[in-house]
């Protein structure tokens, strides 16, 4: 650094310069035109020169020399031809420090590499904007207010040892397969959405910083899984999971400073690999059949229970029915036993013997009669009794219809009708009674 | 015209030196000045430099930014229960010493410099998770493990004049040869599982079953008591009844109830009665009125 060549010297003072205090545009600005002017003579159009572009005027005559620095005091004979196309390429260098940033995006502008800083203009927004050309200033253009996304969990069958899959003929890890707690694999897939919060933060402090992002989250989603048991993961949680992933991406990022915020994360599959797909499916089946079997029995005790009470409020009925019947049959019997028995007092033994003979006068005309006199003779009497009830039964029908039509007195029949009815229905009552038990 | 030749060629001499001597560092960059091949100085700051030009001094670049080295291999580390792992992990680092790094690194290059990290930081991880079981690795001590591995790697960091900014465990599987037994597990489990809901839900069917075939029992059995006690109720009352009348007068109420018997019992065709003409109904037949 000790050599002092003239123009080396001079280049440091200017890189100093340069250093120490940025260039004002106006400044620069101002020395440009300053020196145009004094390039072209100070002659009388100067004031034309200074509203308007330099390129378009005519340059007079007489000049002595610009101060560019590469330039020393040799150009004299070149004359205003070498002027207007010297002012031409400044004008050009110039107009190249116009950008244009799209809404939504903001640009960067570093000079001489370094960034400028937010506040000293050093991040601009949509809209022309004008930097120092070239070799002084750049500006590089960021995607800011897009939301970006970036699947995580792709159906790409990941390498996972060494030996074992190498040929990968057998995919057996997906790259969305990840361990729980309980050491069941479950497949996880989802969308990270994020923007930037810092354009400046996202150029400068990471190489590639997109892709941080999908390495962040591959990292933080197997933490957050690994926390957590299988059902935990597969059932329950699925927003918290979300949460979970945001909140550890977020400082992932926040710790390398990309500049990056994200906004979601979006559990688009949560699933047991597909190995055992089948199984899960028949294990939710098998759910669905217990309840079967349950709701199956309840339709069972839906269907007895109630005709059980039925039948039982038929039974309890028909007990009342009977006693009901039986006391007032009972009522019945003894009134008409009442109703006689002072005309029987009043007589008994002529009310006995009509009552005898009325009784068995009806007996005697209704059944097939066989009169034996036992005392006259000692001999042994043939009865052929099959024949006799093989004839009753014949006759059996006609001599029911002439007994019931025939009936010359309705008292003695109405009677005969009403004293089977209380021995036969109680035994059916019974009878049923064992059944219905 | 030579005199204008030799000042434009010597204009355009200096500047070509000029420019030579001049370099921009970026934002994202150290520069790294040699002085005839041995390293004079680091620029850290960004912004324009100078140096001598080309034969006497030049330059290189290096990257600060955080970098990302992503295990270039993966390999199944054993852990405290003999089971095998694959661990994938990831390291965030950046050139924190220029000098350093290019002395260690043989140069400037950042894949040398992975290349040899790479198995560092495997080595590091290996003896982090041998100590530990595969549940302590998945959950329990995940930030233990990238301390522990931050740690051991903190001597290398420095003689490689980097920065280890943080590691990440990526992905904790199963080899795909375990991977196979752990989805048989687990279908085999969720059989467990299928039987247990099905056989429960059979039982309970079964039981609501049983409950209602118990509960119609009661319920008949109710009832029958009921109604006995109602039929008895009547019979009882009935007796009473009887009772009441027929005890007016015993003999002619077993007389008359005789009768009504006898008629019921007589009552059809097909009943054959053996008479014997002695019966008190025929004394009138054989006395011929006379007493």
């Amino acid at each position: 650094m000790n050599l002092s060549f003239l123009p080396l010297a001079r280049l440091t003072a200017w890189r100093d310069r340069m250093f120490n205090q940025p260039p004002d545009l106006d400044e620069i600005w101002r020395d440009v035109n300053e020196k145009i002017s004094r390039f072209f003579g100070g002659g009388k159009k100067t004031d034309k020169q200074q509203t308007h572009q330099f390129g378009n005027t005519p340059p007079p005559a007489g000049n002595d020399g610009g101060s560019q620095p590469p330039i020393p005091l040799s150009a004299k004979t070149m004359g205003k031809s070498f002027g207007m196309v010297f002012g031409a390429i400044i004008l050009m260098w110039l107009l190249t420090g116009f950008y244009i940033v799209q809404e939504g995006q903001q640009a960067v502008v570093t000079r001489f590499g370094k960034f400028k800083g937010a506040d000293a203009g050093g991040i601009t927004g949509a809209g022309v904007n004008w930097r120092l050309p070239y070799p002084f200033e750049a500006h590089e253009v960021v995607q800011v207010s897009q939301l970006r996304s970036v699947d995580v969990g792709r159906n790409r069958v990941v390498q996972t040892s060494s030996g074992t899959n190498a040929n990968g003929t057998t995919p057996s890890l997906r790259d969305s397969s990840m361990l729980t707690q309980d050491e069941n694999i479950v497949d996880v897939r989802f969308v990270v959405q994020y923007r930037l919060k810092s354009s400046s933060d996202y150029i400068f402090n990471n190489r590639d910083p997109d892709e941080a992002v999908i390495l962040a989250a591959e990292s933080a989603v197997r933490e957050v899984v690994g926390k957590g048991t299988m059902n935990t993961v597969l059932n329950e949680k699925r927003e918290a999971i979300a949460g979970d992933i945001v909140k550890s991406i977020q400082a992932q990022m926040d710790a390398y400073k990309t500049g990056i915020l994200i906004s979601s994360v979006n559990i688009q599959n949560v699933q047991p690999p597909e190995q055992v797909q089948a199984a899960f499916d028949d294990a939710l089946k098998a759910g669905q059949d217990g309840d079967r079997a349950k709701n199956e029995g309840q339709a069972y005790a839906n269907d007895v229970i109630p005709r059980a009470e039925g039948a039982a409020a038929r039974l309890r009925e028909e007990a009342e029915g009977y006693k009901a019947r039986v006391v007032s049959q009972a009522e019945g019997d003894a009134s008409r036993f009442k109703a006689i028995l002072p005309e029987y007092q009043r007589a008994p033994q002529v009310m006995r013997d009509r009552l005898y003979t009325d009784t068995m006068q009806q007996i005697y005309s209704n059944v097939t009669k066989v009169m034996v006199d036992s005392k006259q003779g000692s001999q042994l009497l043939y009865l052929p009794l099959d024949k006799l009830l093989q004839a009753a039964a014949g006759n059996d029908p006609s001599a029911a219809t002439t007994a019931g039509s025939a009936a010359s007195t309705p008292t003695t029949s109405a009677s005969s009708n009403s004293i089977p009815m209380p021995s036969n229905p109680a035994n059916a009552g019974r009878s049923r009674d064992r059944d219905a038990r | 015209m030579n005199k204008m030749g030799f000042a434009i060629s010597s204009a355009l001499l200096f500047l070509a030196i000029g420019l030579s001597c001049l370099f921009v560092v970026d934002q994202r960059q150290f520069a790294v000045v040699y002085t005839l091949a041995e390293i004079k100085e680091v620029i850290t700051e960004p912004g324009l430099n100078f140096k001598l030009p080309p034969p006497l001094q030049s330059v290189t670049f290096i990257d600060n930014r955080i970098l990302t080295l992503d295990s270039p291999e993966t390999r199944a580390i054993q852990t405290a229960e003999k089971k095998n792992l694959v661990v994938d992990w990831l390291i965030k680092w950046r050139v924190k010493d220029a000098k350093q790094f290019i002395r260690n690194n043989n140069g400037a290059d950042l894949r040398t410099a992975e290349g040899r990290l790479g198995p560092l930081v495997q080595a590091a991880l290996n003896e982090e998770i041998t100590k530990r079981t595969v549940k302590d690795v998945l959950s329990t001590d995940r930030e233990k493990i990238v301390q522990g591995v931050k740690e051991r790697l903190l001597d290398d960091a420095k003689t490689f004049g980097i920065e280890v900014v943080d590691v990440r465990i990526k992905r904790v599987d199963f080899p795909a040869s375990v991977a196979d037994s752990v989805y048989s597990r687990m279908v085999s489990e969720r059989k467990q599982e299928a039987n247990r809901l099905r056989s429960t839900g059979a039982a309970e069917g079964e039981r609501i079953r049983a409950d209602a075939d118990k509960k119609r029992e009661i319920v008949l059995a109710t009832a029958y008591k009921e109604a006995q006690i109602l039929k008895g109720q009547g019979d009882a009352k009935a007796a009473a009844i009887f009772g009441e009348a027929f005890g007016r007068d015993p003999q002619f109420a077993s007389f008359y109830r005789s009768l009504e018997a006898y008629k019921t019992t007589f009552a059809k065709k097909s009943d054959v009665m053996v008479m014997d003409p002695s019966s008190d109904f025929f004394k009138a037949m054989k006395s011929s009125g006379k007493k």
